[in-house]
Parts: C-alpha cells; structure tokens; sequence
C-alpha cells in the first residue's frame, strides 16, 4: 500500500509538470504501426500468456479491438506487462497508450494521476469465498471469521469496512501473492478468502476440490475496471472509448463476429449506422469507415469476448450479471452511433 | 649477455651509496638518528646490533621501501627523493633479500626468478629462463626450477631467494638478516653462497649476527644501537680491539 | 622387536643407549580391516550415535519420500490441459502436473521470445557451452585465446545475435526475452563485468591517495547500502524522469547497469579481505625489484588475492545468480518471473500447478548453483597446491 501511495504522489506531482499531449497519439500509433498496450504481469481471464506465448484476456480483446480499428489487423499490439506498483508510471512517461490493465476507476485516478478512465468494460467487485461445509449463506454470518486476502491491494481495507460496518469482527490473513493465498485457503488456514469476484472464480479453479467452494453473494465494493489514457488528447480518449461502445452496441443490435457478413445487408438504419454504411461516424473519429465491422469481425462483439474470456467459454464460467447488456437487466449501456 | 659474459656489473660512481644526516621518525618515536655512512663501490659492509637499533631500518631506506623525514640518501649518484621513476630506477639496480624470503607462492622457482627480469627490464623469456638457469646454478640448486617454494626447505627458499635478486644483475645487494628464519643446519648452506658473491667482488650491505661470517668477508664491521652507528671498523680492529663500551657489551653477549 | 635387541637395558630396565644396526625399510601402510564394522560402530556404537542415526533416517525419510512421491511416483507425465492433471479424473493422488511445464517450457527458456527467431539464443546457448567448457577444465590448452573468446568476444557476438537489427537479423527487443535467456544474461553479465569494478574499488579502497580511497568507499558504501530492488525500481521507473526525454536506455540495459554495481561494490568488500591477507613481504620483494605498482598488483597480489577469496567470490556469484529474480519488479521475466505468469493460465490451473511450477524453477537454481559450487571447491583444490597452508 506504502509503495502505491508513493508511487501516486511522485506520480501526481510529476503529471501536473508533464507537458500536455496534443491531439497526436493517433497520428503516433499509426505511423509505428503497432498499439502499445499495458496490461498485468498474468491475471486469469483479463491478461495472460497461453501455451504459445500469445496473450488473452478481456483487457487484452480491447486493446486487440482498437488495433483491428486502427490497423485493421488485430494482431498489431505491443504488451507490455506491468506490476502493479509501476502501471501509472508507465502510462504518465508514454511508455505505454493505454493501460487495459483491470484498472478499478476512481475518482483520485481520474483526477490527480492525470487520466482519463475511457469506459467500464467489467463491473467487478469484491466478495467472499469459502467452503460449503461451513453452511454459511450470507456474508452477514462471517462473524469471527478468519479471511485469507492478498496484501497491498484495497481488497484488505474493503474487507475491513465491511465487518466494521456491519459489526462484525474478522480476523486478515495476508500473503505477498494471491497464489500463495489461496494456497492457504485451501489448507484450510483461514475460513474465507476474499478478492475481486472475477479472480475468486479464477481462484477456484486451483483449489484441490473445486466444487467443495461457494462464492457468496453479497458483493462489499464497486470495482469499475476500464482502460485509461494520458490526459490531454481528445481524440485518443474518445477512441478507446468507443471502440468499447461499439462492441456493446453490435451485442445490442444482435451483430456478432459470425453473422456481420450477414448484417452488411441488414435494411436496419441502426445496422446500416453502426457498419459505416451510413453517414461518416468511423471518420469522425479519426478511423475508416468500417471500423465496427473490422472491431467485430477480427474480435468479436462485447457479448463474444465476455464468454469466450470469463463467462461460459472459459474456464472460469462467470456469469453476466451486471455486466449484462441493459436490455437485459445488467448495466452495460452505449450511446448510440448516430 | 650470455651466462659465459656475466660479470658482476659494478656501480659507475667509487661511492655506491652515500648516507648523510638521515633522521626518520616513526610516529613520534626516533628511529635513526643523524645516520652517516659510506659504501664504496666493491665493499662489503656488515651492520649489527641489538634488536630494536634500527639496523633494518638503515638498510630498508637504501632503496626506499622505507622514508625518511631528515637527510639525504644517494645512491650510485641517484638522490632518493618522492620520485617514483627515480626510486624505481634505483631499484632496478639495488637488489634485496629478505629474512623470510617473500618468494612468491603462486609461482615456481623459475617463474619467481624471471618475472622481473621479463616485466621490468623487458628481457625476452628465453633469455630470462638462460638467466635464471644459471644463478640457480651459481647457488647450487638447479634441480628445483620446476617446484614451488612451498616444496622446498628454508634454506633452498633463501637460495632462490638470492638468485631471484640476482637474476636482475644488481650493482648493490642488500641482505636484511637473511639466515635469521634458518634452521641451523641450513644457515650454512646460504652463507656459503653469500661468500660465493662476495668474492666475486659484489657491492653488499649485510644486516646479520652471523659474526664469523663478518669476520670472514667484510671489509668493515658497524655497530648499531639506538639508532645511530656507534662504532665501525675492520673486522679485525672491531672484534679484537673494540673501542666503545656498547660494542664490548654488545660483542660479549653475543660471543661465548 | 628388532631394536631392544640393539637395546642396551641397565639392570632397571631403562633404555639409556642405543645404536642402530640395519635401517627399518619403508612399507605400505595396512589396509583398513574391517570396513563394514566400523560403520556398523560410527552409526550404532553407543546410545548418542544411535539417536542420531535414527533421527537423522527419520528427517531423511520425512524429507525425500514425499518429494519423491510429488515429483516422480504421483506425478502426471500426459496430458494437454488441466482436466488431465486432476484428482478427479485420475482418481489417485496427483503429484507434479509436467506436462504443464512441457506446455510453457518454450516461454520458461525463452520468454516471449519469437518462436521463430529462437535459434539465435540457441545458437548463443551453444557457442557459450563450447567456449566455456575447455576453460573449465584445467589441462586444456590455449587457456589465454579461450579466456579472450569467452569474457570478451562471445559477449559482443551474443548481443548482435540476440538484439539483432544487423547483418539481416531482425530487431527483437530485449523487452520480450524472458525466463533461463535472461537469467543467464543477467547473471553472466552481472559477474564477468562486477569482477573488474570489484577488484578496482577494493584496490582504490587501500590506496594511499585520499581522493581516490574516499571516492572508493563512498561508492561501495552506497551501493551496498541500497537493496538491490530499490535500484532496479529507480533505475526502471524514475530515472527517465530525471533524463531529457529523448534519452531512452534501454530497460535491460538499465538493469545490468544497477546490477553491476551493486555486485561491483560487494565484490569490493570480499576481495579487500583476499587483499589484506597477502603478507607485506610480498609486496615489499616485489617493489624491491623495481615492480611498479599495477605490476605488483597484477602479477603478485592479485593472484594470490583471488585464490583465498574464491569462496567468498563464488558465494557472491551464487547469490547474484539468485538474485536476477527480482527483475520481476521492473516486469523484466526472469525464469522464475515466467514460471509465475504461467500460473495464471486458466487452462492449466489446477491445485498443483503452483508446487510444479516452483519445483521446477527450484531444480534448475539448484542444478546450477550446485555446479557453480562444486567447480569453484574443484578450483580451488587444484590452486592450494602452490599455497603453504592448504
């Protein structure tokens, strides 16, 4: 936590001096030919290298999406992974475009570290796991548990406001790794292990008998994760902003990476909107004209990536839940293109 | 120079070393003590006394290894001053043995013997090995060029010792106290040596108490203590007819 | 026997006189009758050895019959995802998932290195082991070409080969090479180049000339000072900073840099304590003859220096070879670096996956530091024999 503090305040003081990016970085990534995206040093579901050393996650398909926008080929991004201590460094020096690295987006990140958070592309939080036998239903009966957590994350000041403030008391077991967390857990040396609700899923999958676990429901904090940017360049937040909109919107509008070839004859004028066939949307941004049809053809749409990265195509098997499109009761939500 | 042509090369000047008023200091204490001598070219010189005189330290100071606050050291015609290239000059010429031999363990006698010769005179290794060859055989051991130090007695290690200083064809030699660290029965065997090189008419400055060995080859005899010479003379003169009181004390301790 | 024949015994008995007759020959010494019962005494014989021979069989059996279970007995050596390395598809106890480590061995050796491309750190592999090992073995010719192509040639050729960007290579960028490739990197290049900085602070440290000695201790003092991590952060993260913008080093090369000198400065220490052992003597008969003094330091004190110290410098060496793995702070992966990103592949995620993963990473530490040890003892056998106190 010491070393985040630190890091934030030479960083905030530092980001106030930089000079302010103009409106270039489009012009920059074109011309290099190649996207470079910040993302974590190995986080299942989100960002992380498979056998072949190519990397996959949620945040990885967003930044794959704004190369196949930008260069129309998906494969031309640059990963650099990053600890966490050294993420917003990394982005304040431009040594990387965007961090699409589940990033929770708050209110001092936003302001005094000088980005600017382009959109939610998981709303995350924090909860409980903990074994079945425990007959336990409900957060609200953890009282005198011990919780197994990782240190220096605000997963163990979440926890502890919770109990505070439902007058309960807990006892923290932290460990340097989440690994070595749930390795604990596991053996049965804390009751409960808590973290963010899409790594408790990821979490499960190392525990000796999976189906022995139970992830309560009650969700303790908002963990908004989206990809940010520098300040000071309008035109690249508004990019990375959209290219997540219209991920969204092609779930919404049914225009998945298998049917767009279908939808390009599609007499809808949201359709006809959306896949550039009408008006001049993808220049507007500075992109082509079929920018969406090459974000959904080459990656998939919002829907596509979910399943394939953390919902029922993975391993991990997360449900939807709030991040259902609002159509259906979650809250995932994009301006129209028009 | 072949080994056949290896004269014993002398100094240019009739003084090989000339020492006037040398006072040295260690700390505060008062080592040497308006030190005058006068080695001529050829002589050989044996300096005694108690422990502590500052016999060593006399010598020490002919080629600098040690300093010294007041006087003046010469030596064949070279001032010793903070000079590096002049004391290294002067070491060139100035050969030294020492009582606990300071060969070196991590070479072999032939090794120890052209080192110099090959790093500082800048000798090719051939004739350096032809050098060391022969001083190995003017002190009688041949056989061992190829062993370490640590493989032979003390008394072989002071003879390669000996002709290691040799090997750099010094004009003067310097022996501070070299069969002190002896067992008896090699004491011999490297003062025989030491007779060898002095007939050949070699410049020597010996600290010892081997006082046959004075008797036999010096040409003038020193007393030291605290410091300062208190008598020198002939052999003869100085064991027969000793003049001052510290030179009849010092000769009844040390001959029974 | 043969002398109390030759003894002249007084009426007491006491042995005043004697004079030999026929010298006693020299024989071979007897052959140690009786091995097994001496054993059968050392581990047995009394109440004190029994103890611990039976608890020293206890904590043996305690400590190599579950590791042999994990690695070998329990362990899973087919499969192509997690389900084959689970207890409920196997229906036995599951040890070691290998095929985990078969699936990530390329990024474990290589990092993120392109496949393609990765007969270039083979090949600079290769030429290393073949450079290296005539060195290592002491009766092997041309030691002097062999040291100048190992410490001086091969670094030059392996950095074009693996940098690339010349003689029609391609640039690969030192930020995707990973795992054993950049260990070795690291720590070669961290010893061949802390040795001399090592030996050039420990000499400064004894100089007489006070700018230099002062200069000298208040590099190592600082140096040792910091915690390796801080100098990797701040050379990482911070220093671009404080450099004009458009100075970019590269983020290995940064690495190397602290690395070196924080190795440098702890070399120093060691070495000053090989220096500060070599008798006066030494120096003095060298300087008498006229020996400047690099030439005195080079030829005399130094050799004799290192040879005491090569405990201590190995010791440095092992632990600097260790140490590499805290580059995963400045997200450069290391083998060890790789071996934990790997765990967090769903694909393979499973209980043992984490033991299998470091079981693995620990095995080829140990197997290295462990030939780094032995070969340094081997050295210094075979050096001592020149020494007077072995």
């Amino acid at each position: 936590m010491k070393r985040v503090i630190i890091a934030l305040g030479l960083a905030a003081t530092l980001g106030l001096l930089s000079t302010a990016a103009s409106a270039q970085m489009l012009k920059t990534v074109k011309d290099r030919g190649t996207l470079t995206c910040g993302v974590s040093q190995g986080l299942p579901g989100f960002s992380s290298p498979d056998d072949k050393g190519a990397w996959t996650g949620l945040d990885v398909d967003l930044c794959r999406a704004m190369a196949a926008a930008i260069f129309n080929d998906a494969s031309k991004v640059k990963y650099v992974p990053l600890t966490a201590n050294a993420r917003f460094t990394a982005l304040q020096s431009g040594e990387i475009d965007v961090l699409s690295r589940n990033t929770t987006w708050t209110s001092s990140r936003d302001t005094s570290l000088g980005f600017n958070f382009a959109a939610v592309t998981y709303y995350d939080g924090q909860g409980f796991m903990v074994k079945k036998s425990l007959k336990v239903n409900s957060a609200l009966e953890l009282n005198g548990a011990s919780i197994c957590t990782q240190s220096g994350t605000t997963t163990e000041a979440n926890a502890a406001d919770y109990f505070r403030a439902n007058n309960m008391k807990f006892e923290v077991v932290k460990f340097e790794t989440a690994d070595e967390a749930i390795k604990a857990y596991d053996t049965g040396r804390c009751d409960g292990f808590t973290s963010d609700v899409s790594q408790l899923y990821a979490m499960r999958l190392k525990l000796t008998a999976m189906n022995d676990h139970v992830v309560l429901p009650e969700v303790i904090s908002k963990e908004p994760l989206g990809p940010a940017v520098r300040q000071g360049d309008d035109q690249w937040f508004d990019i990375v902003k959209w290219v997540h909109f219209a991920m969204i919107n092609a779930e919404e509008l049914g225009v998945s990476s298998k049917s767009v070839d279908e939808a390009m004859k599609s007499p809808q004028p949201e359709i006809k909107r959306l896949l550039g066939l009408e008006g001049a949307y993808g220049e507007q941004l500075g992109l082509t004209k079929d920018w969406v049809v090459r974000i959904v053809k080459l990656v998939g749409n919002y829907g596509e990536i979910f399943e394939k990265n953390v919902g029922s195509g993975s391993k991990l098997g997360i449900a939807r839940g709030l991040n259902r499109l609002w159509t259906k009761g979650g809250i995932q939500y994009a301006p129209p293109i028009r | 120079m072949t080994p056949q042509q290896q004269e014993l090369r002398q100094t240019r000047n009739p003084v090989a070393v000339d020492i006037v008023g040398l006072n040295k200091w260690y700390g505060s204490f008062h080592v040497l003590r308006d030190v005058d001598l006068r080695i001529a070219r050829g002589e050989r010189i044996v300096i005694a006394g108690p422990s502590g005189s500052g016999k060593s330290t006399l010598l020490r100071c002919i080629n600098r290894l040690e300093d010294w606050q007041e006087g003046s050291v010469v030596v064949d015609g070279v001032e010793l001053t903070d000079d590096l290239k002049k004391i290294e000059d002067v070491r060139r010429e100035v050969g030294m043995v020492f009582q606990q031999f300071n060969l070196f363990p991590h070479l072999t006698v032939m090794q120890n013997c052209t080192l110099a010769p090959i790093w500082v005179r800048h000798m090719p290794r051939k004739a350096a090995e032809d050098l060391a060859r022969h001083y190995l055989e003017r002190v009688q051991i041949p056989e061992q060029a190829g062993k370490y130090p640590s493989q032979l007695s003390g008394g072989q290690q002071q003879r390669v010792a000996i002709a290691r200083a040799l090997c750099m064809q010094p004009k003067i030699m310097l022996f501070d106290e070299p069969t002190s660290a002896l067992d008896p029965e090699m004491i011999k065997e490297v003062l025989d040596t030491m007779v060898m090189l002095a007939e050949d008419g070699m410049t020597m400055a010996v600290v010892t108490h081997e006082m046959g060995f004075a008797r036999q080859v010096a040409n003038r005899v020193a007393l030291m203590d605290a410091g300062q010479i208190i008598e020198m003379s002939e052999p003869a003169r100085f064991f027969e007819n000793p003049q001052h009181e510290r030179t009849k004390l010092f000769l009844s301790q040390i001959l029974r | 026997m043969n002398s109390i024949d030759n003894t002249m015994t007084e009426g007491n008995g006491s042995q005043l006189r004697f004079v030999r007759r026929a010298m006693v020959p020299e024989r071979a010494r007897p052959l140690a009758v009786d091995v097994i019962g001496a054993i059968w005494r050392r581990l047995f014989g009394g109440v004190f050895n029994t103890m611990l021979t039976l608890v020293s069989a206890f904590i043996l059996v305690a400590l190599v019959w579950p590791t042999f279970r994990f690695m070998i007995w329990d362990a899973v050596w087919d499969g192509a995802s997690r389900v084959d390395c689970l207890e409920e598809t196997l229906k036995r106890p599951v040890g070691a998932c290998w095929p985990f480590v078969q699936a990530k061995f390329g990024q474990f050796i290589y990092g993120f290195y392109p496949e393609a491309e990765r007969w270039r750190p083979n090949l600079v592999f290769l030429i290393g082991a073949l450079l290296l090992a005539p060195l290592l073995v002491p009766g092997a010719p041309l030691k002097r070409i062999n040291a100048l192509l190992f410490f001086v040639v091969f670094p030059i050729v392996s950095f074009f080969l693996l940098v690339g960007g010349r003689f029609g290579l391609v640039h690969v960028e030192t930020r995707v090479w990973g795992g054993l490739l950049i260990t070795l990197v690291i720590s070669f290049t961290g010893i061949v180049a802390s040795m001399p900085l090592g030996i050039l602070l420990a000499l400064g440290r004894r100089s007489p000339l006070p700018a230099v000695r002062v200069v000298s201790v208040a590099i190592i003092e600082f140096w040792r000072g910091v915690p390796l991590i801080t100098v990797l952060f701040f050379a990482t993260y911070m220093l671009p900073f404080f450099l004009p913008p458009h100075w970019n080093v590269d983020a290995l090369l940064r690495v190397l840099i602290g690395v070196t000198l924080f190795s440098g400065a702890y070399l120093a220490e060691v070495i000053r304590g090989g220096l500060q052992a070599i008798p006066r003597g030494q120096f003095e008969a060298a300087a008498a003859m006229g020996m400047g003094y690099w030439k005195v330091m080079g030829l005399i004190i130094m050799p004799q220096a290192l040879k005491y110290v090569i405990p201590g410098l190995v010791n440095s060496f092992i632990a600097l070879f260790k140490d590499t793995t805290l580059v995963l702070i400045v997200s450069i992966f290391d083998l060890l670096g790789q071996v934990r990103t790997s765990f967090s592949d769903p694909n393979w995620a499973t209980p043992v996956t984490l033991f299998t993963g470091f079981a693995f990473a620990g095995i080829i530490y140990f197997v290295i530091s462990f030939a780094m040890s032995r070969y340094a003892l081997a050295m210094e056998r075979r050096l001592s024999t020149d020494h007077r106190a072995t």
